[in-house]
């Protein structure tokens, strides 16, 4: 199916009845909750069980087929236990248990178990059952509390706890308080510690509800009412077990022999699964041996459904008719595992198993089944989260198969599905659900798609053929069921495409690197993998801010409330641009990783700010604090290192490492692993700044954000006078150097001189100088010469990029129209093809010539209908519009004309712009692609021109032209107009057809087929151009159709993709059309 | 051609055979190119299925989907060449632009290239060192001896090709000498074409130039064949814009010219004139006739003859089969031999003058048919519009026998092949108006 493009987060209805009614209300961006699962909601009841087990004894050879996918067996010592176990993590929980008696002997009762789940490097399963970890968190000790108060204080506030968890069968709420000597990070302070209590809860949703009594305020015997400042009180349960275990995402754990007990009853599918106490834990950071990757399991999957005609496929309706599936080991090359299950017989395909089922129900427990053999740990699809996996689990729901959902590691624990609600400002709230598969990684390509790049669509067939250039076929839903209902033939036909779906993912993921770099990313960051996808970006730093933190003996302020007051602050600065075209050498000074480098120039931090107050209480000595140009005051390193600077140094230290290390590497997996974890820190470094300027995030601290911004304003302008009064005349240069443009770090500076190697000279002294003046690290780099240049003005630039004297490396454009979805591909293709032609060929009359041709070319109506479709999606149905919009218009519209095939809600409706009625409104004047080429529909040229190509077009040209708008515009190429007649507008059902002379269009005589009288003798060139015609569209046709067999892999059978993403789609319809037409025109020579 | 020992000129008959490939009424009505191959592999099967009882009499023949690992059999079916550096309609529309131009290569083979066997239902990689992607081109129908390996890979272990058609029994002829010359590429109306050569050439069939054993010669040249690319339309004139009417006029003189000359050969003998790539014909093949109207005087000779592209007849019932030259040209540019001739050999072991149509050149979506399935081996093989004059004889396994024949562009190298029909012989006819150093 078509992901992203027609799939959409299906309707909420029920959850399955026996889950666990621990549903989740609100799930803000960046609202770290815990939630505690308990073991024995989630296992389903015995006499279930059995039930379960009888069924897979019915389907024995079915489990045969499947078991020869099963993990490699355990070696005898595994079995005996007489070795260590190594194993990378990539997953982790925690359930409430009941207290592991022989570890933990002096405990009992209810209590959080850690469940870390890997691969070893053999590729056996683990899941190891960490006990003994509790949660906790820090307050602020009253000053003068003794050991009394602490008691009296712990009986108090067991007391609150146990009114807001009557339910809970827990012994003892708060197990302890303890003193312990820490300080706040926040402010500069000049005592060393503090005394605060730890206290230490029975359960991590506890944490939240302490502290919620802590922050409304406790009843305490001789000092009142009082409220708390909670510390550390925010962080996840596993967070902070990683944290401090050491652990990071992805990295290697052992057990050695004699410290890990086998579980006395086996609660999950796992080959290996012991419990053990998380002091023994021995964490590795993940350096040579242990940078590398487990080969574990990545299960790459893609469902079908039969849609009815004219909807989306539903759950509650349409049966899941194929799933497809792929398991590749990590860092193979081939997919392990090929297979697709299907609802009916499917003739075989090569190489792939096909599993024909007669039942929906069957389909569905085969695909349960093969998840539990083939035991993947990492899921991935495309919009799997969102459509596949809910879809399966509701369609099991409506079918009444209970025992399907039964796809985690945990024996008998169904999945669970969550409501999510999710709020930003740019989608609004959006609700879905989310599928949690205990121990496997989820990994959607979708999410990862509009995560990490900016893309036009993010269809998987628009992302395939951007990143694999590969144009994926496209079979609409409609057409599905046709296939379903067919024979065995047009269901492999139907398989063969699933399994591409299933196939493109995988592709993906290996091209683009994904499992190396959001691993690197993880250990790099300290979090989880799967918190890489689910969550924003603070969690990355905070969880890099407590490591440091806890090394340093400082604990984090819960600061939320503060956060929210603050204003916002100046943000960074844009030099004036003085657009224009520049036909000499413009140099760029860029400052390297600024933000990261005026944090550490400065000491900027949270540790080392000091507040108006202190500042002059204090007293401190003017050299050793920085006033930065915002008006804060920090102190110097030797006074006080600052934490977040030392994260900085740290990470780009490692960055320099790893790219060193990567000049050394010659085994293309550690070079893929190097090169993840360099961009990984990268990230990250930069990701400091804008954490402490999240005024909704964690531990927002605008003094430390604004302070980065200032300074870097600061940079710029001094740069700016630096270079003017350099390079000058006056000091024996010879021209005066300009500052043309500066952006946020970087500064473009021209010279005056024409060569380009000069220019490079003079950039490169030029940075060696101005760096010369910075406090270290803020380095400015001379990186690369633009030249020509064309600056538009702020943020928006085209030029060619020099990095080497001889030869430019490519054309590079920021801020102009390239990529926008809403603008038509002739935007795209006129902008792209006019910078080529004036900054490579250096050719300007020839752009200008070029887009006079193409105006022409539109108001003659020669303009090739694909260039001018514009895309939108539909999100709601019409009447949930409050503005009529074009798209919903005429989604309407086909619904009118044809129910089965118009666009559902999710679908992407293109259209185009006609001609209409005088007046009529623009979103009455869309129409379906294909209605007009089918109707000879005239488009409405000068829309095209006013409201798509005018403005993009006289930004580009305005600083080059003088009068741009009238010449390009308004020339005499806009004069004639040619425009074509609707061939089932109501007029032309009376009009009677009368054939017209080819040469000279005059009506000819009744009888006579070819020319009129005058044109006779001028038959051999008039042919000439008629079988040219023909001859040009037959090229065309062969191409475009034998294309798209090549797409679609198959030469024997039709052509059934219709991909409107795909740039060949609509000129292949019209291909078809007009060669039927050039061919009826030129039979009239045959008479 | 009263000459004053009053020569006469030999006559032969002529029977023309290109009823398939007509197009005719057939138009284009949304049908796509599948069922090509599909008629093309059903002929295909039937004749490879009854040589497989010879090839591998104890190998079971089966689809494709009904390999299993490790067991040996025969498959048939069309191959299907994956090639990296294959040119895509699709790149146009859809890439970058990029910055350095594309640069269009002569051949797109590459060393990744690799083989696909499919048949109706299914498709199958094809491994092994014994079948060479090189040799073989998408749409050719083979019959493949080997097994399913593990990797879902079928192991070819031979290759079994249809071998050149049957050959009509040529029953002797007279000792007469008879000669049929052919000539393509003669480009009447680009910057290099050079009217005097032509002129020549003219006048040495009608028996204008020379002394009497010349002229003799001349008389018994019974047919001539004019082999694609007459004229040369200058470029950039048919672009689908509107033109002025004097650029219109512009168009037509290149094929008054040619009328012109065309009227002098037809005035004296017979004449076929095949469509090329350049001539105002349609582009996909089979290209049909020029028009009569581009020829209002030569046309009104009854021994001028527009045929189509590919062109099949009989002189003497000598079989002639030919083209233009496009079939080659094309294989070509999507596989590797020594020399052009070999590419001709290929196609007739094949039985397919363009298996390359329609994946890389363009052809009419026939729906019923494949016309270019070679059913009979002809005695006489020719493609026009080459770079240099060749010609070979092959023989087959029952004792077929071919000449081969690439026709040189005239425009370029002057020559024209003049083909003996009594015994096959063939030679260059060179004409050179240049005084060379």
């Amino acid at each position: 199916m078509n992901k992203g493009g027609r799939k959409r987060p299906p309707p909420p209805s029920n959850p399955p009845p026996s889950n666990p009614p621990k549903t989740q209300a609100l799930n803000q961006e960046d609202e770290f909750l815990d939630e505690d699962v308990f073991l024995n909601e989630t296992l389903i009841s015995e006499d279930e069980e059995s039930l379960i087990l009888r069924d897979i004894e019915q389907r024995q050879a079915l489990a045969d087929r499947l078991a020869k996918w099963t993990r490699p067996p355990l070696s005898p010592d595994y079995l005996a236990q007489s070795r260590s176990v190594l194993f990378q993590q990539l997953e982790m929980d925690y359930v409430i248990g009941e207290s592991h008696k022989e570890l933990l002997p002096n405990s009992s009762g209810p209590a959080a178990i850690i469940r870390i789940f890997g691969v070893t490097k053999e590729g056996h399963s683990v899941c190891c059952n960490v006990h003994g970890f509790e949660p906790y968190f820090y307050i602020s000790c009253p000053p003068g509390m003794r050991p009394d108060d602490i008691s009296h204080f712990h009986q108090s506030l067991e007391a609150r706890m146990r009114e807001a968890n009557r339910n809970s069968n827990v012994g003892k709420l708060v197990r302890r308080i303890e003193l312990v000597q820490k300080r706040s990070i926040m402010y500069y302070q000049q005592s060393d510690s503090h005394p605060f209590l730890k206290i230490v809860v029975a359960l991590p949703t506890m944490v939240a509800s302490c502290r919620g009594i802590l922050d409304r305020g406790i009843q305490l015997d001789g000092l009142g009412m009082k409220t708390f400042m909670t510390y550390e009180s925010n962080v996840l349960f596993t967070l902070r077990f990683m944290i401090d275990c050491n652990i990071v995402g992805g990295n290697w754990i052992e057990l050695p022999a004699g410290k890990y007990k086998k579980t006395s009853k086996t609660l999950s599918y796992c080959q290996l699964e012991f419990d053990c106490l998380y002091s023994e834990l021995i964490s590795y950071t993940p350096e040579g041996e242990y940078s590398k990757m487990a080969p574990f399991r990545i299960l790459s999957f893609d469902i079908e459904c039969a849609g009815r005609k004219g909807h989306f496929p539903e759950p509650s309706h349409d049966p899941v008719i194929q799933i497809a599936n792929l398991v590749t080991l990590q860092g193979e090359d081939q997919p392990l595992i090929r297979n697709v299950m299907t609802l009916k017989s499917c003739s075989p395909i090569v190489g792939v198993d096909v599993m024909s089922f007669d039942t929906e129900r069957e389909v569905l427990l085969a695909w349960r089944d093969f998840i539990r053999e083939a035991d993947p740990d990492v899921i991935i699809g495309y919009n799997i989260c969102k459509f596949d996996l809910p879809y399966l689990i509701e369609r099991a729901a409506t079918l009444k198969i209970v025992e399907f959902p039964i796809l985690g590691r945990i024996r008998n624990s169904r999945v669970r599905v969550k409501d999510t609600t999710f709020s930003s400002r740019q989608y609004g709230t959006r609700e879905s659900k989310e599928v949690m598969i205990e121990g496997r990684v989820q990994f959607d390509l979708l999410q990862v798609m509009q995560r990490d790049y900016k893309l036009s669509s993010y269809s998987l067939n628009s992302v395939s053929a951007h990143f694999l250039s590969e144009q994926k076929e496209d079979v609409h839903h409609s057409i599905i069921s046709d296939l379903q209902n067919g024979n065995p033939e047009t269901r492999r036909r139907l398989a063969v495409y699933c399994l591409k779906d299933a196939y493109l993912p995988q592709r993906l993921l290996d091209k683009l690197m994904f499992i190396y770099n959001y691993v690197e990313m993880a250990r790099v960051t300290g979090v989880p993998i799967s918190f890489l996808l689910s969550r924003g970006q603070s969690i990355k730093v905070l969880s890099q801010l407590l490591r440091k933190a806890k090394q340093k003996n400082l604990v984090l302020p819960n600061a939320k409330q503060a956060g929210s007051e603050q204003g916002t602050f100046e943000g960074a600065t844009v030099l004036e641009a003085k657009a224009g075209f520049y036909e000499k050498p413009i140099a760029t000074l860029d400052f390297a990783s600024l933000y990261p480098s005026i944090m550490m120039a400065y000491n900027l931090c949270y540790c080392t700010l000091v507040t108006p107050e202190d500042a002059r209480k204090l007293n401190l000595p003017p050299e050793s604090v920085n006033k930065t140009p915002s008006g804060e005051t920090f102190v110097k390193s030797d006074l006080q290192k600052g934490i977040l600077p030392e994260i900085l140094e740290e990470l780009l230290a490692a960055r320099k490492r790893a790219k060193a290390d990567l000049k050394e590497a010659k085994d293309p997996l550690e070079k893929a692993v190097l090169d993840g974890r360099q961009l990984a820190l990268k990230i990250s470094a930069n990701s400091v700044y804008g954490f402490t300027g999240a005024t909704v995030g964690q531990l927002p601290c605008l003094e430390i954000s604004s302070s980065v911004t200032s300074y870097g304003r600061q940079m710029i302008e001094h740069t700016k006078k630096l270079v003017e009064d350099k390079f000058t005349t006056l000091n024996g240069y010879e021209h005066n150097a300009e500052v043309i443009y500066g952006d946020t770090d970087s500064v473009m500076v021209q010279f005056g001189i024409s060569a380009v190697e000069e220019a490079m000279n003079l950039g490169r002294e030029a940075a060696e100088y101005i760096s010369g003046t910075f406090i270290k690290p803020i380095k400015l780099e001379f990186e690369k010469i633009y030249y020509p240049y064309l600056l538009i003005s702020k943020k928006r630039y085209a030029g060619l990029y020099w990095t080497k004297p001889d030869n430019f490396d490519k054309m590079d454009t920021k801020g102009i129209e390239t990529v926008r979805r809403d603008n038509c591909l002739l935007v795209k293709n006129l902008v792209t093809d006019c910078l080529h032609k004036i900054l490579i060929d250096r050719d300007i009359p020839g752009a200008v010539q070029y887009v006079k041709n193409a105006i022409s070319d539109l108001l003659m109506n020669r303009m090739d209908l694909s260039l001018l479709v514009i895309t939108k999606g539909l999100t709601k149905t019409g009447d949930d519009y409050e503005v009529k919009a074009a798209h919903v218009e005429l989604a309407e519209r086909m619904r009118k004309r044809d129910a089965a095939t118009a666009p559902n809600v999710g679908d992407r409706v293109p259209y185009v712009i006609i001609k209409a009625a005088k007046g009529a409104k623009a979103y009455e004047k869309s129409e379906d692609p294909i209605y007009v080429l089918e109707n000879n529909i005239p488009i409405d040229p000068h829309y095209y021109l006013e409201n798509q190509i005018s403005k993009p077009i006289l930004r580009i040209f305005e600083p080059i032209l003088k009068n741009a708008s009238k010449d390009l515009l308004h020339g005499s190429h806009t004069r004639s107009i040619s425009i074509s007649t609707p061939s089932n507008s109501g007029i032309m059902k009376f009009a009677k057809k009368q054939l017209t002379c080819i040469g000279c269009k005059a009506l000819l005589r009744e009888g006579v087929h070819t020319l009129c009288a005058h044109c006779k003798g001028r038959e051999a060139e008039l042919y000439c151009k008629s079988v040219a015609q023909v001859s040009e569209l037959e090229m065309l046709f062969g191409r475009l159709w034998t294309q798209c067999q090549e797409c679609q892999g198959s030469l024997h059978q039709d052509v059934l993709c219709t991909s409107r993403d795909c740039p060949i789609f609509y000129r292949r319809k019209k291909a078809q059309k007009d060669m039927a037409e050039a061919k009826t025109q030129l039979d009239r020579w045959s008479f | 051609m009263e000459k004053e020992k009053n020569l006469h000129r030999l006559q032969c008959s002529y029977t023309c055979l290109d009823e398939s490939f007509e197009i005719g009424k057939e138009t284009y009505k949304g049908q796509q190119y599948s069922h090509i191959y599909f008629a093309r592999l059903n002929l295909m099967r039937t004749l490879l299925h009854s040589l497989v009882s010879n090839w591998k009499p104890f190998s079971p023949v089966r689809p494709v989907l009904e390999l299993e690992e490790g067991k040996e059999c025969v498959i048939i079916g069309t191959l299907y060449k994956h090639m990296k550096l294959k040119p895509r309609v699709l790149d146009e529309y859809s890439k970058e632009r990029s910055v350095v131009p594309l640069v269009k290569p002569h051949n797109f083979t590459h060393s990744d290239d690799y083989l696909v066997l499919e048949d109706e239902k299914g498709r199958v990689k094809l491994g092994g060192n014994f079948i060479s992607p090189s040799v073989y081109a998408t749409g050719v129908v083979v019959a493949l001896h080997g097994k399913e390996s593990g990797a879902g890979d079928f192991l070819v272990l031979d290759v079994l090709e249809a071998g050149l058609p049957p050959q009509i029994d040529r029953p002797l002829k007279s000792s007469e000498d008879k000669y049929v010359v052919l000539v393509s590429g003669l480009s009447i109306g680009s910057s290099n074409s050079n009217p005097l050569q032509f002129q020549l050439l003219i006048d040495h069939i009608t028996g204008h130039l020379g002394d009497e054993m010349e002229q003799g010669i001349a008389s018994q040249i019974v047919h001539v064949v004019i082999a694609g690319n007459s004229i040369e339309i200058p470029a950039g004139l048919i672009n689908g814009q509107n033109l002025a009417s004097k650029d219109l006029s512009r168009i037509a003189e290149p094929i008054k010219e040619l009328d012109i000359m065309l009227n002098q050969i037809a005035a004296g003998l017979p004449l076929d004139i095949m469509p090329g790539p350049n001539d105002p014909s349609n582009f996909a093949l089979p290209q049909q006739p020029l028009h009569r109207c581009l020829f209002p005087g030569s046309s009104a000779y009854n021994t001028f003859r527009s045929c189509s592209n590919p062109h099949c007849f009989e002189l003497d019932n000598v079989r002639f089969l030919g083209t233009s030259g496009q079939n080659v040209d094309d294989l070509d540019k999507y596989s590797e031999a020594k020399d052009k001739l070999e590419f001709m050999e290929r196609t007739l072991r094949w039985r397919h003058l363009a298996p390359t149509a329609p994946n890389t050149l363009g052809c009419y979506p026939f729906t019923d048919k494949d016309p270019f399935f070679i059913d009979s081996c002809p005695n006489v093989y020719f493609i026009g519009n080459q770079n240099k004059y060749e010609t070979r004889i092959i023989k087959g396994s029952e004792g077929q026998l071919v000449r081969l024949i690439c026709v040189p562009k005239f425009n370029e190298t002057g020559v024209a092949v003049v083909l003996n029909l009594k015994d096959l012989e063939c030679h260059a006819l060179s004409f050179g108006t240049q005084l060379s150093s």
